[in-house]
């Protein structure tokens, strides 16, 4: 039983994000594809707490769903008048062509990819990721992967500045 | 210092939460008006009246209807006219009171009411019917006879021996409450100040 | 599935009568129906007590106002929020013929899920919640963020200039504020040591409003203005901005909106309830008896603060966010998180005298930090025009 329900509960989530994704690329109305992209970031929340992993999938839904998205359509809203913007572009053969190609890369490569399923009794770390992944991770950021951690810290730092700078009034 | 503000604002409201709320709950409750309110329905003396129609004739936006018959009474004085029709169209009165100003027999007074909302246009017509049967609280205003006894429409009704400037001494129904000498006097040099 | 049948009371009980009635191999059907009964009687309580609350504010309103709330519908009003609902059911449902019809529709419906979703992890009694998520209190920051796209959706979709301006201002300060929020929630998660919120109350041997009060204090605000309550109201306020996003919202639509909003304030009083006020703990009445009444203490001061304060102005609200809130909650983090190195045990955790010292420590410390703080962060008496990005 909870294989069967476990297996409806994902293919609906993957259609889920990958129909949002889909609707991106096929809306005509920019603010209707942003709001699809955020259809596909919860799906992908939903992916991640179905894979036990609550952290990442609270954190998708937080930041993706939360801010980014805002941010998207904030920057939809700037450009939105713009009819210009609206108008389908006719399909381009070459550009068809290599996305046909990269498609085609890509699923070689998934299909030639060895995907085992994690056995049941998992090691000592892997586990606690799944039990309790916001402690370890934040373990893990601030002992092994500490120097990652504190880039990102840079990175963002300057982010704020950069906009402070764009909207500083002179 | 800081927040000493916001202090003093919740310490306001906490007292108002204490306090009884001061809401009239109308329409069990209605708050009185002054004396001197022209409130919206008039209040009309039939006893007064002698179909003169002068207030139809001061009215300026023409909205009083005044038809009048033979024989109203009051012999004695030459006679008043019978009213039949007595239209007042409430809808486009403006309370400018010209018509109880140009009263000569202080029939017709401003009323005190002002809940005379109706559904539909033709109500809003006060006809004589309504003149006649409606309660007698005349309003001060323009009358100070009444303001000078410090009448309260909202408590009473008033006669409508009360309610005029002069004694009336005339009438064969005056007053038994008018000294002679005072009905004797006015009728002497015609001074109505009594 | 097993953590559910033995923490959770309600899901148990019910699986249990299920196969009780009708035996072990409908156990998938007796899952579905305790867990449908479950959400079913989390979602409506919320729903009657945000009805329950629209009328509780306005008579609390009223007597704080000197007057009486509405005292027609039924005995003191009670069938008040019935009669606004007839109202709204009974109005036109408009769409603006310009606007995206779409996603006009789902604007409300994603207010109120996201609302209806915070109300999953928050613990009202003993052994009693939705799902006791292990990053819970990460969880609740995330829902309400969603608020924020279905205020930008509802704002834009109205072809209406006033509600993509005044959804813009919202959405300025939902942002604003979603960062003290986030601090506030993160000294939580220190003091407890747990993101789980059935964890937090667990652990809290002392009300954490008495030992992080200034964590408590910029909760509160911050939540105030998620909420877009007074002093925060500038996206509802009439006499501003019409109605703001909402403007073009009539009957049901409305509706909705007012509902989550309401219901958003029920959830906010659960989440302060369970955080800082010790959640359903006390033996004296049941817990969850205890919890609700908790909850009605977060909205009587909520009310009360709404018919005290004057409203802010927009640049006012987003500078007391930067300047004052986020440095505050910087500080309140800082400040417990070297209190629980200091005090805590082996693994950290933090006993009832320890709490009480903390709490001895802190007031001073909070009464100091937001004198500091409220002298270094002036605003600026003039309304700053916020520019846009190369709009000169």
């Amino acid at each position: 039983m909870e294989n069967a329900f476990q297996e409806a509960v994902f293919w609906a989530l993957a259609a889920v994000t990958v129909g949002g994704a889909l609707l991106v690329v096929t809306q005509r109305d920019m603010l209707r594809a942003a709001l699809a992209l955020i259809v596909s970031f919860l799906g992908a929340a939903g992916l991640y707490a179905q894979m036990n992993a609550a952290f990442v999938a609270v954190a998708q839904v937080l930041i993706y769903g939360g801010a980014v998205s805002v941010l998207v359509i904030f920057a939809v809203m700037m450009t939105r008048d713009v009819p210009a913007a609206n108008r389908g572009a006719p399909v381009q053969p070459a550009a068809l062509a290599a996305a046909a190609l990269l498609f085609a890369g890509l699923a070689w490569a998934i299909a030639q990819a060895e995907w085992t399923l994690l056995p049941d009794a998992l090691p000592g770390p892997l586990e606690a990721v799944f039990v309790d992944s916001a402690s370890t991770l934040g373990t893990l950021l601030l002992t092994d992967y500490v120097l990652a951690f504190e880039a990102v810290g840079v990175l963002l730092l300057a982010a704020v500045i950069g906009a402070l700078a764009l909207v500083r009034e002179r | 210092m800081l927040g000493f503000g916001m202090a003093k604002g919740f310490r306001v409201t906490l007292r108002n939460f204490l306090r009884k709320p001061f809401t009239t709950q109308y329409p069990e409750e209605r708050l009185p008006q002054h004396p001197r309110f022209r409130g919206q329905e008039f209040t009309w003396y039939e006893e007064r009246c002698t179909g003169c129609a002068s207030c139809a004739k001061y009215c300026p936006l023409g909205i009083i209807r005044i038809v009048t018959g033979p024989d109203g009474g009051n012999e004695q004085e030459g006679g008043s006219y019978s009213i039949d029709v007595f239209d007042i169209d409430q809808a486009r009165c403006m309370y400018c009171g010209l018509c109880v100003e140009a009263c000569p027999y202080d029939a017709l007074h401003m009323g005190t009411n002002f809940e005379a909302a109706q559904e539909r246009r033709e109500d809003l017509v006060i006809t004589v019917d309504d003149l006649r049967a409606r309660e007698k609280r005349p309003s001060a205003w323009f009358r100070p006879q009444l303001a000078k006894e410090q009448f309260d429409p909202y408590a009473e009704n008033a006669d409508w021996k009360r309610v005029g400037r002069e004694p009336y001494f005339w009438h064969p129904n005056r007053p038994e409450w008018q000294p002679e000498e005072q009905a004797q006097q006015a009728s002497a040099d015609g001074d109505y100040e009594g | 599935m097993s953590d559910l049948l033995t923490d959770n009371v309600i899901f148990r009980n019910v699986y249990a009568f299920v196969v009780s009635g009708l035996g072990a191999e409908w156990a998938w059907l007796a899952w579905l129906t305790a867990g449908f009964v479950l959400v079913m009687l989390v979602v409506n309580a919320v729903m009657a007590l945000a009805t329950g609350y629209t009328w509780a504010e306005r008579r609390l309103l009223g007597r704080l106002t000197n007057r009486l709330g509405p005292n027609r519908a039924g005995p003191s009003g009670t069938l008040q929020p019935l009669a606004d609902a007839i109202k709204l059911l009974t109005k036109e449902d408009i769409v603006p013929a310009a606007g995206d019809r779409l996603i006009f529709n789902v604007a409300p419906v994603l207010m109120l899920a996201s609302v209806l979703l915070a109300a999953a992890v928050i613990p009202f009694g003993a052994g009693a919640f939705v799902t006791d998520l292990n990053v819970g209190i990460l969880y609740l920051a995330a829902v309400s963020s969603l608020a924020s796209i279905a205020v930008l959706m509802a704002g834009f979709s109205s072809a209406n200039k006033f509600s993509t301006f005044g959804s813009m201002r919202a959405v300025a300060v939902l942002v604003s504020y979603e960062i003290p929020l986030v601090m506030a929630l993160l000294g939580i998660t220190v003091l407890a040591g747990t993101m789980s919120l059935v964890g937090v109350v667990e652990g809290q041997h002392a009300p954490y409003l008495l030992v992080a009060p200034l964590g408590a204090f910029v909760f509160v605000t911050a939540i105030s203005a998620e909420l877009n309550r007074t002093p925060f109201d500038v996206t509802e306020g009439e006499s501003e901005i019409v109605a703001g996003y909402l403007t073009e919202y009539s009957g049901m639509k409305f509706g909705v909106f007012y509902l989550a909003e309401f219901a958003a304030l029920v959830v906010a009083g659960g989440v302060f309830a369970a955080l800082f006020l010790q959640g359903w703990r006390w033996d004296v009445l049941p817990s969850y008896l205890w919890f609700i009444i908790k909850v009605g203490g977060f909205a009587i001061a909520a009310t009360w603060i709404r018919a005290t304060l004057p409203r802010l102005r927009p640049d006012q609200i987003l500078a007391f966010a930067w300047k004052f809130l986020f440095p505050v909650s910087m500080v309140n983090v800082a400040a417990l998180s070297v209190q629980r190195l200091w005090l805590g045990g082996a693994d950290g955790a933090l006993t009832s005298s320890d709490l009480w010292l903390m709490a001895a420590i802190n007031w001073p410390l909070a009464l100091v930090a937001v004198a500091v703080m409220g002298r270094i962060a002036r605003v600026r008496e003039r309304p700053v025009r916020i520019a846009a990005a190369g709009a000169r």
